[in-house]
């Protein structure tokens, strides 16, 4: 049993790397389900965290939010785009705004810029410095890939890795929030991905392109 | 159970709108279940003005300032039903575009706005908030034009970002509760954490951060500069009911959220970062609104960069606090949505008799629909803050609050700011009022029902200028005494 406890220590620990690794990842990818892959990826990584939190604490309900986590995040979301994506027809690259070079620079200048954003809060926070720097990272490159990403569902990436970024930070300050709560969150995000997704289309039957950069009727 | 009503009666609606295949039918249906919804609001005032607070089970509560809310979502949403009948008939059939599409999104907008504020958890609470976005965004994309698709999707990503701000806010508010010392089931329960703010004075830090992150996202829904690129867009292209919901009702929605948020902070930590951030919110909107209602071509936008401005005025009454201000803030809040309605009724009007909302094309109003122009006479002049109409009041007030306080910075800037959007209203109107009419139609007659709910909205306005109901006056000082 000691061995599985450090295996689950060790896990939390190592699992900002990885975190770090996706978010690069996502940065140089030229194509959409590239970018639908690393998302699920992602979220595999924190469902395995939460597993271990909710193994380390004894906690049943973080086993329930992990369940959860696993179903929204890893199997339905990516589904529901790559559905998306088949039934667009239209072609899968992203056109960003910045060549895959830069935006790997920018992002690892984001994940510099998150480890001294949290520095001051460690030690009145007393939790894991890298969990936390790994969150606020998520954050801000969600950020990054919602502006630099021309095509409307690459901007529907950008804003879940936004909120896994929030979720993490939720994860490890709190040990997560009240089930009540973290259930409506999921449900809201599923809604939002779906309507969203209904958008793309109405996009794409109005304006026959998914270029959201050319939307540019509404001005002043 | 009387709390439970108003938040089922909408989702029976939306339900049975699914049934309603005839159009017809589903506007009969529609107008019995707002009925009914009216009734069972009505009932929870009531039952709260004589229980003070009426909290039901884990999740549900209600106080004065729910109530005081209450009120004017009824309010406004018995007008907006009534006035969206005659409205409907003029949209051509399409397959999303049905009156059992419309209402049948509408009570769902409707029950996210009652769940907000009847949910007594600030995790619920988001929830719902974010919930009222998605319910309402393809209301706003309800026309399908090139323009109603842009702003549907720009209203639904911009606010699903800046709410994912509040989010974090809420996050780091639990956290300092919990680190304070609260029980973690209910540290999210607001009650609990207003009686437990003054032992959480030791996480100053944390309760900042979390109120700036809260500000930030909630104040994108309220349609704070810089927050607000959204609010002109989907304003302007949602169909005329809708954009009276979402100027009367979401906006006032958010900022409720706001409120519960800023009580909590004020009494941990004082009133005096939170307030300060909200004078500076305030302030932004009021002049940057006031100066790009200038420029404005389209009426419905005009009438959104007011709606920006006459939130920031709210936001500098909550930001003064004292005797007046949050008094003023409130009852402006009120007044708003009435004046804000009664414009967007009348600009459905003429965009039905015009064709268009670009105001360079629309002369000779006066003459062609004398009805309509007198709606919106009446509504410009109480929008712009002249006696004898409400919000003359509500302006008087938190002006009455900044000079008392000798914060003659925050009561210039607000003067400045109303005689800018004065300007920039009497020079909109007067040319689409005057003139010969080149291409209108002869007006046809206002319907009687339209007639009825401008006439109510005019009515209002105008009963708040000269008095305050004792009635309606209790209820706002206990909405008040909620917050302090």
């Amino acid at each position: 049993m000691h061995l599985v406890h450090f295996a689950a220590a060790r896990a939390l620990a190592s699992s900002a790397v990885f975190l770090f690794i996706t978010v690069l990842l996502m940065a140089t990818a030229k194509r959409i389900s590239t970018c639908i892959v690393l998302f699920s990826a992602q979220c595999a990584i924190i469902t395995a965290e939460i597993l271990a939190m909710a193994y380390v604490h004894k906690s049943p309900e973080a086993y329930a939010v992990a369940a959860l986590v696993l179903i929204v995040k890893v199997l339905a979301i990516p589904y529901a785009l790559f559905r998306i994506v088949k039934n667009l027809q239209a072609p899968g690259d992203i056109t960003a705004s910045t060549t895959a070079a830069q935006s790997v620079f920018i992002a690892a200048g984001l994940i510099l810029l998150s480890f001294f954003a949290v520095e001051p809060y460690s030690e009145t926070l007393r939790v894991d410095t890298d969990m936390l720097a790994a969150a606020i990272a998520l954050v801000l490159s969600g950020a990054f890939l919602m502006v630099s990403r021309k095509k409307a569902l690459a901007q529907v990436i950008g804003l879940l890795v936004l909120e896994n970024g929030i979720f993490l930070a939720a994860l490890t300050t709190t040990f997560g929030m009240p089930l009540v709560v973290e259930i409506g969150i999921f449900f809201d995000l599923l809604m939002g991905v779906f309507l969203m997704g209904l958008f793309v289309f109405r996009i794409r039957d109005t304006f026959e392109h998914l270029d959201v950069s050319k939307l540019r009727r509404l001005r002043g | 159970m009387t709390l439970l009503f108003p938040l089922l009666v909408p989702l029976l609606g939306a339900a049975m709108m699914l049934v309603c295949r005839r159009p017809a039918a589903a506007v009969r249906v529609a107008l019995a279940f707002g009925a009914l919804e009216v009734l069972a609001i009505g009932n929870a005032v009531w039952r709260i003005r004589a229980a003070g607070v009426l909290p039901a089970g884990r999740y549900l509560r209600a106080d004065g300032l729910t109530s005081f809310f209450l009120i004017n979502t009824g309010l406004i949403f018995a007008l907006v039903l009534v006035y969206s009948v005659g409205y409907l008939r003029h949209i051509a059939e399409g397959r999303f575009s049905s009156p059992r599409w419309f209402y049948g999104l509408m009570f769902l907008f409707l029950f996210t706005i009652m769940a907000v504020y009847l949910s007594s958890n600030l995790g619920l609470l988001w929830i719902f908030v974010e919930a009222t976005t998605l319910a309402s965004a393809l209301l706003v994309g309800f026309y399908n034009t090139e323009g109603a698709v842009e702003a549907g999707w720009k209203y639904l990503i911009v606010c699903t970002v800046g709410i994912a701000f509040a989010l974090f806010g809420t996050i780091v508010l639990y956290l300092a509760a919990v680190r304070g010392g609260v029980d973690p089931r209910s540290a999210l329960d607001w009650a609990v954490l207003m009686s437990a703010a003054p032992n959480l004075r030791g996480a100053q830090d944390l309760l900042k951060l979390a109120f700036v992150f809260v500000a930030i996202g909630y104040g994108t829904k309220i349609g704070f500069v810089p927050m607000h690129s959204w609010l002109p867009d989907a304003h302007a292209e949602a169909p005329s009911p809708i954009s009276a919901m979402l100027s009367a009702v979401l906006l006032n929605c958010a900022l409720y959220a706001l409120l519960r948020f800023d009580a909590i902070t004020s009494r941990a930590i004082g009133s005096g970062f939170s307030h300060t951030l909200l004078l500076l919110f305030g302030g932004l909107s009021v002049v940057v609104a006031g100066f790009l209602m200038i420029v404005q071509r389209d009426l419905k936008r005009l009438l959104a960069y007011s709606s920006i401005e006459h939130m920031g005025i709210a936001a500098l009454g909550i930001g003064l606090g004292g005797a007046f201000g949050l008094y003023g803030a409130l009852l402006h809040a009120f007044n708003h949505s009435i004046a804000k309605s009664l414009l967007f009724f009348t600009a459905g009007h003429v965009r039905e008799n015009f064709g268009t909302l670009r105001m360079e094309r629309i002369r000779g109003m006066g003459r062609a629909l004398p009805w309509s122009s007198g709606a919106l006479v009446i509504g410009s002049l109480a929008i712009v803050g002249l006696p004898p109409f409400g919000l003359f009041v509500s302006e008087f007030l938190i002006l009455t609050e900044a000079f008392s306080q000798a914060r003659y910075a925050v009561a210039v800037l607000l003067l400045a700011a109303l005689s800018l959007v004065f300007g920039a209203l009497l020079y909109h109107f007067q040319r689409m009022l005057a003139g010969d009419p080149e291409s209108a139609p002869a007006g046809p007659r206002l319907p009687a029902a339209d007639f009825a709910v401008m006439g109510v909205c005019a009515a209002c306005l105008f009963v708040l200028g000269l008095h305050i109901p004792g009635a309606f006056s209790s209820a706002l000082r206990a909405a008040v005494a909620v917050l302090q």
